[in-house]
């Protein structure tokens, strides 16, 4: 009896799918399936990130999964929100490209019109296997934040910073960085600055639990130019140096990581993990990073949909482009870079015609990308302030200006760069790099005080004393209570034989920053150097209260306390210096001294 | 003629297409011990908010403090119920999923879509508000947070939710657009 009516539920079945079969599609459109036609992409394109512990919201390793979400996945590759790859295609290939082709993008759409047909299994190719944990394997070093972040059910996006102190005893060199963000799927992105000189902990206010912050800047204290971009994005496979670039880390160094976090709804703990392979050659290859910008070129009326940034940057030496990273907030537009080579020829370096920062990048290039001597790096970014920015962090839309906020505006393009073809015997091709940027930020904006400090560094760095006081003053101009400023400017006109006038703005520096360990170490210097031996033995002691193993300053502090006849005192700090470090030359010296001076 | 033929399947089917033939009589969702409900019963002459979520959705989990924030806001003026239209989500996941997310509503499942049908609702998040008379008078997107599905507002500039509960708790007030559709996950997906 039941028969019969089987036989009709299945005809009424299959006549109801009918329509959704591509009857009306134009042209002999056969019917894709997916073991067939569309398992061989979602597993290229797909499962790295939707698949369980990544990134992506749901997994995309099987049929059933991806039929769950079947129109969703048309609508996302159509528009091409999937996968999640911003810039255009161009000539300079990037490695490691996310987009899909057309044909593939066209493939899934068809397919999930003709009503998503799962297909023989003997189509089905092998499901993809990927390595579990560590994607390099187990790490030499696994760092692990000291304490995690609660992060709030709602609100708008979280920017933390985490520090990582390195427990390393001796110099190490990383040639991969794999970099565990916590719970990927609520993590946008995380980038990993190097931190010689502890600058960021000063930001903590729980030591080891962070700081917020979206744009953070490290200080550095000798000429030591960031050469490598650590970043993480959903879906990034740790990448491994080329040979001879690995990066230096030193006893005592931090490693910060910046993170963007978004809200799930509920709350969430995240507390990343960072793991780093070492090798034992040391870096012979030394890239940088250099930085286009313009953020004093920010200054975007509210309504304006338009609203032009540029900088041009010529090379002063050749080199080999491997990365590039451009960066801009929520009203970023239409972002472009172009390098005009020396014969007049014009190349784009990244398009990207819908910035979106959620999705920011870095981009390496599938190939080093020679830029010969002469050639400009042009930046092109436009801003839209109007309301028709849905992104627009004010509503309604208020002036906009550069700076380090989300709610502000950015303007940077980082590329990373390998100078090649030159003589080593004409000095760092990096320092002639960092002189002819901070000379043209100089150029670009008078009223700079960066460029005009790290003009003065370079100068100062290459010998011209003279060239980089001038740069030193005119920072310090435009920012009387800057310490870094100050101190650079009093250390200057000490190598320069002027102690006596570099006094007060060593002490400027200090009423800036009072636990400003080179402030009192170049302030007891110039104290020492005008025979005040008393001050400098104070300022010395507070140099050490700040770095207590510090053999430098033991030094100095004995070498101030023999001169006041404090022998036996002098005697114990060099003694000190060299338990810290026993080649330092001024304990060993002085104590030899000491020795001869009074065998006792 | 085929509707009819469908009708006439439907004893076979179930109560799904009891709802496309017309017969609004058996909503038939399930508490999460299995139970048939029906939403309205229990209404007691207030408005009824149902709220559509799947659990595999990043934008159903990112809505939930908005959802409560408006549910805590309008709890005397209207019923509101949490609806799982994923047939393959056990009663068991969609307890975690709830209390993951920390809601204190009642909750269903939809197995068969009869909700979605009734409620015309395309995509999760999206929400149908029925007046006291059981008439709905707005389905779709809850506000215009989401851009698409990688782009969010920093805060939403429309408010049809909020719109929609305030129009069906008021005396006769009409609605500037009956359906608006949200961005999220579509609930053909899982049928």
């Amino acid at each position: 009896m039941s028969f019969p009516l089987r036989s009709i539920l299945l005809v009424l079945l299959s006549s109801t799918l009918a329509p959704m079969l591509p009857a009306q599609s134009s042209g002999p459109a056969s019917q894709l399936t997916f073991n067939r036609d569309i398992a061989p992409i979602v597993f290229r394109s797909c499962s790295t990130c939707h698949r369980p512990g990544e990134a992506a919201p749901f997994s995309l390793l099987n049929y059933s999964d991806v039929k769950k979400h079947a129109r969703q996945i048309a609508d996302v590759v159509r528009s091409r929100t999937m996968p999640p790859w911003l810039p255009e295609p161009q000539e300079l290939k990037f490695a490691d490209e996310l987009r899909l082709s057309d044909a593939d993008m066209n493939r899934i759409v068809t397919w999930v019109e003709q009503g998503a047909v799962e297909g023989a299994p003997a189509d089905l190719p092998p499901a993809p296997r990927f390595v579990q944990g560590w994607r390099l394997g187990q790490p030499d070093l696994v760092l692990k934040a000291e304490k995690p972040l609660i992060l709030p059910p709602e609100g708008t996006d979280t920017y933390w910073n985490f520090i990582f102190r390195l427990p390393i005893q001796q110099t190490k060199w990383v040639k991969a960085v794999e970099i565990r963000p916590g719970d990927k799927q609520y993590v946008h992105h995380a980038n990993i600055l190097v931190d010689r000189a502890h600058a960021s902990r000063q930001r903590e206010t729980d030591p080891g639990a962070g700081f917020g912050g979206m744009e953070i800047r490290i200080e550095s204290q000798v000429f030591d130019p960031d050469s490598h971009l650590l970043f993480w994005k959903p879906g990034t496979i740790p990448y491994v140096e080329p040979e001879g670039m690995a990066l230096r880390l030193d006893k005592g160094t931090d490693l910060v990581l910046n993170t963007h976090l978004q809200p799930s709804g509920k709350p969430e703990v995240i507390q990343p993990s960072i793991g780093l392979y070492f090798t034992d050659h040391p870096a012979t290859k030394l890239p940088m990073l250099l930085q286009l910008e313009n953020d004093l070129k920010l200054d975007i009326p509210p309504g304006e949909k338009d609203f032009l940034v540029t900088d041009d940057f010529t090379l002063p030496v050749d080199v080999d482009l491997m990365a590039i990273y451009p960066h801009a907030h929520y009203l970023g537009k239409d972002i472009q870079a172009q390098a005009t080579f020396p014969d007049g020829t014009k190349k784009t370096l990244i398009h990207i015609p819908q910035w979106n920062l959620n999705w920011q990048a870095v981009y390496r290039y599938a190939e080093p990308v020679l830029l010969p001597r002469g050639t400009t790096i042009s930046l092109r970014f436009s801003y839209d302030n109007s309301v028709e920015n849905p992104m627009n962090p004010n509503h309604p839309p208020l002036r906009v200006k550069g700076g380090n906020r989300s709610t502000d505006e950015m303007c940077h393009l980082w590329l990373q760069v390998l100078p090649v073809n030159f003589d080593a015997a004409n000095g760092d091709p990096r320092m002639v790099l960092q002189e002819a940027l901070a000379r043209h930020n100089v150029e670009k904006n008078p009223a700079d005080f960066e460029a005009h400090y790290n003009l003065g560094a370079m100068l100062q760095a290459r010998g011209n004393l003279d060239a980089a006081l001038a740069e030193y003053q005119a920072a310090v101009k435009l920012r009387p209570d800057d310490a870094t400023g100050n101190n650079a400017l009093g250390a200057a006109l000490v190598q320069g034989g002027h102690p006596a006038q570099a006094v007060s703005y060593l002490q400027a520096a200090l009423k800036a920053r009072a636990d400003y360990f080179d402030a009192h170490y170049n302030l007891g210097f110039a104290l020492a150097q005008q025979d005040d031996f008393a001050g400098a033995v104070e300022q010395f002691q507070a140099a050490l209260r700040l770095q207590p193993q510090d053999a430098a300053v033991e030094a100095n502090l004995g070498a101030a306390l023999a001169e006041m006849g404090r022998y036996a005192d002098a005697r114990a700090h060099f003694q000190h210096a060299l338990l810290l470090d026993p080649t330092q030359p001024i304990a060993k010296e002085n104590l030899e001294a000491l020795k001869e001076m009074n065998p006792r | 003629m085929r509707r009819a033929k469908f009708c006439i399947n439907s004893m076979w089917l179930g109560t799904v297409l009891a709802v496309l033939c017309g017969l609004a009589t058996a909503q038939q969702a399930l508490d999460l011990e299995g139970h048939a409900v029906n939403p309205f019963a229990a209404a007691s002459g207030k408005p009824v908010v149902l709220i559509f979520l799947r659990r595999d959705c990043p934008v159903s989990g990112r809505y939930a403090p908005v959802i409560q924030k408006i549910s805590n806001e309008y709890a005397n003026r209207a019923t509101f119920w949490l609806v799982y239209p994923d047939k393959t989500d056990s009663p068991q996941e969609i307890r975690k999923s709830v209390a993951d997310y920390g809601y204190h509503l009642p909750v269903l499942r939809d197995p068969e879509h009869a909700l979605v049908k009734l409620s015309r609702v395309q995509i999760t998040p999206e929400v149908a508000v029925f007046d006291r008379d059981r008439q709905l008078i707005y389905d779709g997107r809850i506000d215009d947070w989401y851009i698409d599905l990688s782009r969010a507002r920093p805060a939403p500039t429309t408010h049809e939710l909020r719109d929609a509960i305030t129009a069906a708790t008021a005396a006769r007030t009409t609605l500037a657009q009956k359906e608006v559709r949200g961005v999220g996950c579509y609930i053909s997906d899982v049928e």
